[in-house]
């Protein structure tokens, strides 16, 4: 048969947020008239989804929905930093700073709302455009406590920092406190090799990934799928290629990239298993995402043919060399043993 | 050739133009009419995100050029949902979470559309081959497959209108909720604008001079003739920086454009500032540089041993940076072994391939603040370095990242900026430069190859006893962030696996290759690549299952990681029992046991493509409608 199926696995860990260095994130917010609010932060959107998850935080936090919060964001001159995007540390760094920053702006609304019912602040609840105090019959919209604040000579606004406390690593052993919080993966890959052709198709993916807590269950599989594909590319296709510092490859016609034909069915297992430290328990899965998913395609190639990948790409010609390279060992071996 | 004339009617307007032959109809969309949903991922047929309908055919519009569509019907992204709305096709790629950056979206929503008008019951096979011909970067394709199957239903009425709308709250909560993106609805339709699709009044545009060589001193370089054209506004190089000039993440070993050598080929030399994109390209051909080519080095190895050409004065090994980790002993550790386990591994250059090529625009605001609209993944640190380079308090510089058409890291190193900041000083004017694909595939940073040797001891019951690792990552010919891609790549080096004794020791070494810096997981995957090969080949010699041999070596909370951190929590088993779960996977050994497998192509697989076998239809339940 020319076609031979596998299947492998691999696990990977990651750090959350810069590494061996203290990190920050800073947020300000203001709770706005009609019950909606803004949120001003550094950095945000890079295509993962973040601008949603920070309105689902605000949202929540201060009682109102995702849709009635503006983020203002990315810009030196008017909003607060929150360093960069990227070190998977968005969800982790500026989620948990949006969140501290909604909770003080939550407290100046409940204070006047709490004086002007005559009730103690914390009875009250905020949850989807409506405020309650518990225990009571009184409640009103949003809109309304707002309105009533701000007669009463409060603007609701809040403003937060967020830490991620690391140190660097020492020079002669590296020991340190790289990370506050680490997050862990694994994933299967099963596999069809052609041996005739070399071609390797990965055929399905399971991959289970601890995120702290998913804010945002479909944004965290988008994350994990894009970046197994993304590891599948560098796996079996992509090669950055350059001759005497030439590149050879300056277009997607050299540059092979996956396909919509060349992925896998991928299955996503989210695990939630909350950070102690920060407010929200949410950790990251951009960059874990794409860790296991190489080693445990050449695991499952190893699985399916008895050939060893250890230089990447695997590409078809290097498949095929491998084999050639198994028969004649086997071969040789055969020989020897006559 | 003569310009030409030409009539056509786009999303439903007729016009009449004379065009330039070289016109492309993706031009004539984006620069002319301003429909800029159509985005120019490539310029050469290979990605899709220029897709448009001509005479309600789907073609990749940087390939059809404008004379072309004489007479002709063209239907753009623009034209899909009517006057704000949503097509259905629009809104299932909302509701399915199927864009993220959204560069890609717009071509991925025409190629979709095309593909529900030729048949509205498609099959799902069918969606992946008719969406072959356009690359996303980012979703891994698996929300867009379920977009298009989203539309489809819907048409034909298998699945209600409703399942397009926003699902309930989980719990009550909107943390754990699958929200809708708030940002789709400006993506599917194209109406999001990326640094490329911005405009100016008296914006100019620039080109840039590279070097073609990997390694050379720059002897003369005469810019007179090239700025005396008509339409040149001004050229910049390495003698208009007014402060101190060079950039990096951890070194800041880069000037902005070459100071007196060049280290890699494609390296910025000097940037043109013109009146349009013609004359700026014509204008570069009138440099004139004498170059005296020095020998180059282009393999990390080699850079290391004495003798090699030197890249930098301050780096005579040319080491950018060498990061150990020691914790035990390991030759106790090996010694203790029962098995040992030594291979090396090999890992490639990767580009980042995000579909938005590098842009950006610049200019000085009334207030003498420098502002940089740029798809930056740190302002905040491309302002500290612009204000050093312009010699301009902090500020006076304002960093505006504009939407990111994917990023994956490549747009943290700040690569540009300084040169659109330098043209819109001198030119007072608005400056815009968008790169080419071929410029941002062979100029920008990359993913380091590594070449790693790795030694692992264990016990007969599995427990690794210890881990000696040794990885030389070709940083090419800056800094960059290798310094942070190095010491993340030692840190994880070793897996989650608690291990007595471990030996890290990582490099990144100065090569005249293209530089490489920040790439998604940061030098912790070759690394990682390396140990998860090695547990495979150690479990196959211990006759352990894969999954056993790393629940035995599992790091645990309470237990302390490579660099003597105490773990609080650690989700590893946790993560295991997931995916080994989810797979439904027959425990054993890794013993080349794939033809005997009993766990193979069951639920969470795809069929394996067999050309010329996908379009077995399955969908005709209810009757189809017309499609949007
Ligand atoms: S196919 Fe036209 S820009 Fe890529
Ligand atoms: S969403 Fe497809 S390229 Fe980014």
């Amino acid at each position: 048969m020319a076609r031979k199926r596998g299947r492998g696995m691999a696990a990977g860990w990651y750090g959350i947020a810069r590494t061996a260095s203290i990190d920050r994130a800073g947020t300000w917010v203001e709770l706005d008239d009609g019950g909606t609010a803004k949120v001003v932060t550094g950095v945000t959107e890079i295509g993962e989804g973040i601008l949603t998850v920070l309105a689902q935080i605000a949202a929540e936090e201060l009682g109102i929905r995702p849709e009635d919060v503006t983020v203002g964001d990315n810009d030196t001159a008017r909003v607060p930093e929150a360093a960069h995007a990227g070190a998977t540390r968005q969800t982790y760094m500026i989620g948990n700073s949006v969140a501290l920053a909604c909770r003080e702006a939550r407290a100046r609304l409940f204070d006047e709302m709490a004086a002007h019912w005559g009730t103690d602040a914390a009875s009250l609840r905020a949850h989807n455009g409506t405020l309650r105090a518990e225990g009571t019959n009184l409640k009103c919209a949003m809109r309304e406590a707002v309105d009533i604040c701000k007669k009463r000579g409060v603007v609701p606004v809040g403003a937060a920092s967020f830490t991620a406390h690391h140190t660097g690593l020492d020079a002669a052993d590296g020991s340190g406190r790289p990370w506050q919080a680490y997050v862990f993966g694994c994933q299967v890959a099963e596999v069809e090799v052609d041996t005739v052709t070399g071609e390797v198709q990965v055929l399905g993916v399971w991959a289970a990934h601890d995120v702290g807590r998913a804010v945002n269950p479909k944004g965290v599989e988008g994350q994990i799928e894009g970046g197994v594909v993304q590891a599948l590319g560098q796996g079996l296709m992509e090669h950055y290629q350059t001759v005497d510092g030439h590149t050879v490859t300056p277009g997607f016609a050299k540059y092979i990239l996956p396909t919509a034909l060349d992925v896998p069915q991928v299955t996503c297992v989210i695990v939630e298993d909350p950070d102690p430290i920060g407010p929200l328990g949410v950790k990251g899965i951009g960059e874990p995402a794409m860790v296991p998913t190489i080693p445990a395609v050449m695991n499952a190639i190893y699985d399916a043919i008895g050939v060893r990948i250890t230089t990447l790409p695997a590409t078809p010609e290097s498949i095929v060399a491998a084999l050639g390279r198994k028969r004649q060992a086997e071969t040789a071996a055969q020989a020897r043993a006559q | 050739m003569p310009d030409l004339s030409l009539s056509v009617t786009v999303n439903g307007r007729t016009l009449h133009r004379t065009v330039p032959p070289h016109l492309r109809l993706l031009d004539l969309l984006r620069e002319d009419l301003h429909l800029t949903g159509s985005k120019e991922g490539c310029g050469a047929g290979e990605c899709g995100t220029c897709s448009v309908f001509v005479d309600g055919v789907l073609l990749k519009s940087c390939l059809v050029p404008a004379a072309k569509v004489d007479g002709a019907d063209v239907e753009t992204v623009e034209s899909l949902g009517p006057r704000g709305a949503l097509s259905v096709v629009q809104r299932a790629f909302h509701k399915a979470g199927a864009s993220q950056c959204g560069y890609c979206i717009p071509g991925m929503v025409m190629a979709a559309t095309a593909a529900l008008r030729s048949n509205p019951r498609l099959g799902d096979e069918e969606i992946k081959e008719r969406l072959g011909g356009n690359i996303c970067r980012c979703t891994g394709y698996q929300k867009i497959f379920d977009a298009v199957a989203l539309a489809r239903d819907v048409l034909c009425g298998v699945r209600p209108a409703s399942a397009l709308d926003e699902e309930e709250l989980k719990d009550g909560s909107f943390i754990g909720t699958s929200v809708r993106r708030l940002d789709a609805p400006s993506k599917v339709t194209g109406a999001l604008r990326y640094a490329g699709d911005m405009t100016l009044p008296g914006m100019l545009h620039v080109k840039v001079l590279r070097s073609p060589h990997a390694h050379a001193v720059i002897r003369s370089l005469d810019t007179s003739e090239a700025e005396a054209m008509d339409g040149v506004a001004a050229i910049v190089t390495a003698a208009d920086v007014p402060g101190k000039d060079g950039f990096g993440v951890f070194v800041r070993d880069q000037p902005v454009m070459a100071r007196g050598k060049v280290r890699y080929v494609g390296e910025a030399i000097a940037a043109v500032a013109a009146e349009d994109l013609v004359t700026a390209t014509r204008a570069l051909a009138k440099i004139k540089v004498a170059y005296e080519i020095l020998p180059g080095v282009f393999d990390p190895d080699a850079a290391l041993m004495p003798g090699a050409p030197v890249l930098h004065d301050y780096a005579a090994d040319n080491l950018v940076k060498h990061i150990p980790i020691r914790k035990g002993d390991v030759e106790a550790g090996f010694a203790a072994a029962d098995v040992i386990i030594e291979e090396c591994f090999e890992t490639q250059q990767v580009e980042h391939a995000y579909l938005e090529p590098e842009a950006g625009l610049a200019y000085v605001d009334p207030d003498g603040v420098v502002t940089v609209h740029s798809p930056s993944q740190n302002i905040t640190h491309h302002r500290h370095m612009l204000s050093d380079i312009l010699a301009l308090p902090i500020n006076k510089v304002r960093m505006i990242m504009s939407p990111v058409g994917g990023g994956f890291g490549g747009k943290e190193d700040m690569i540009y900026q300084g040169m659109l900041a330098l043209l819109a000083m001198k030119t007072g004017q608005p400056v815009r430069l968008v790169f080419t694909r071929e410029e941002s595939v062979s100029t920008t940073a990359k993913r380091h190859s590594a070449r790693i040797s790795y030694r692992m001891g264990l016990a007969r019951d599995g427990r690794i006893t210890a881990s000696e690792i040794r990885a030389v990552y070709d940083g090419g010919a800056y800094g960059m962030s290798t310094e942070g891609v190095i010491r993340k790549g030692a840190i994880l080096a070793g897996g989650p696996y608690a291990i007595p004794n471990v030996k890290i020791d990582t490099y990144g070494v100065y090569t005249n290759n293209t530089p490489s810096g920040a790439f998604r997981s940061f030098g912790s995957l070759q690394t990682q690549f390396a140990t998860e090969s090695m547990l495979d080949m150690a479990a196959e010699r211990l006759g352990l299952d894969p999954f056993e041999l790393r629940r035995r070596n599992a790091m645990r909370a309470g237990d302390t990681t490579h660099t003597q951190q105490r773990l609080d929590s650690a989700s590893l088993l946790d993560v295991l029992a997931g995916a080994e779960g989810a797979a439904r996977w027959e425990r054993g050994a890794p013993v080349v046991r794939g033809a005997v497998r009993g766990d193979l192509a069951g639920e969470g697989t795809r069929p394996p493509c067999r050309l010329g076998a996908r379009f077995a239809a399955p969908v005709p339940e209810a009757q189809a409608e017309e499609v949007a």
